[in-house]
């Protein structure tokens, strides 16, 4: 009987599920840093709002590699469904704080899609991998550096307008021109 | 044409001439590509049986269109928990087959 299967599929089958799965949370973090963003419009924290709206769109482009990596060997990638997005913060730190979290998460499933790739030996996907995970050790660092920020600014009054120009720092030094 | 699983009701087999699937639903028989395969194991995957147990989908019955709309079944609560465990055993199976070839 011919392997019809490995004749058109070139990602193992379980993996396969596994990436629509983070297809899903890139998307879902996609999300929530427009709403961020929008948070931080609404509070006349543009450096930061803007700093958002890259980040949305940085996670855009991860689940858009995912999606193509899937679709150009024999996949099929399922276009996913968002729901149930936070837009209600406290604070910039709270912001920064969920957004630390968010990566940390993604950073993990990561790191279990490569486990199983090692298990179903599908060393294609592996490699494909290899980017996300420099890509989410550089996020998770962006994240801690902008939070670092409030244990040294005091964001009271014109504090917080003073930290929100600092995060165009940690923008800018995480993405030179 | 080679059998790969068969359940309950169903069976699902390869033809390696056409490099296509087929599933014997009993009164018909589907030819897949395995694009319309990987569709219709996403499909069952996504089917929430819980529902059909808590009272949520108060008829017990399933609707599947599948071949992009080519064909169109209604399926009873015994026949998608088959159709699940058809689908799991053909991948399983294709599986071995990969390690053998």
């Amino acid at each position: 009987m011919k392997d019809l299967v490995r004749q058109n599929l070139l990602i193992h089958v379980d993996i396969l599920d596994l990436l629509n799965k983070q297809i899903k949370q890139e998307a879902e973090s996609s999300a929530a840093y427009l709403a961020m963003a929008s948070w931080c419009d609404h509070n006349g924290l543009v450096y930061s709002a803007e700093f958002f709206y890259e980040q949305s769109a940085e996670e855009r482009e991860h689940m858009m590699k995912i999606f193509h990596f899937i679709n150009d060997n024999g996949g099929t990638a399922y276009s996913p469904e968002v729901a149930n997005i936070n837009h209600d913060f406290a604070s910039l730190e709270e912001i920064f704080e969920t957004a630390l979290d968010q990566e940390i998460a993604i950073t993990k499933s990561i790191h279990n899609i490569v486990y199983e790739c090692r298990n179903k030996r599908d060393l294609t996907t592996e490699n494909f991998l290899q980017w996300f995970i420099t890509e989410q050790m550089e996020e998770e660092q962006t994240m801690r550096r902008a939070l670092e920020l409030f244990d040294l600014i005091n964001t009271e009054n014109v504090g917080l307008r003073f930290l929100d120009e600092k995060i165009k720092e940690i923008r800018d030094e995480a993405n030179p021109a | 044409m080679d059998t790969i699983y068969t359940s309950k009701y169903f069976v699902a087999s390869q033809c390696d001439n056409s490099r296509r699937f087929y599933i014997d639903f009993g009164h018909k028989t589907v030819k897949f590509s395995f694009c319309q395969l990987l569709a219709l194991r996403h499909k069952l995957k996504s089917i929430d049986i819980e529902q059909h147990v808590n009272g949520e989908n108060i008829h017990g019955l399933e609707v599947l269109s599948l071949c992009n709309r080519e064909h169109l079944f209604v399926f009873n609560t015994l026949e998608i928990l088959d159709l699940q465990e058809l689908i799991h055993g053909t991948f399983a199976m294709m599986e071995i087959n990969s390690v053998l070839a």
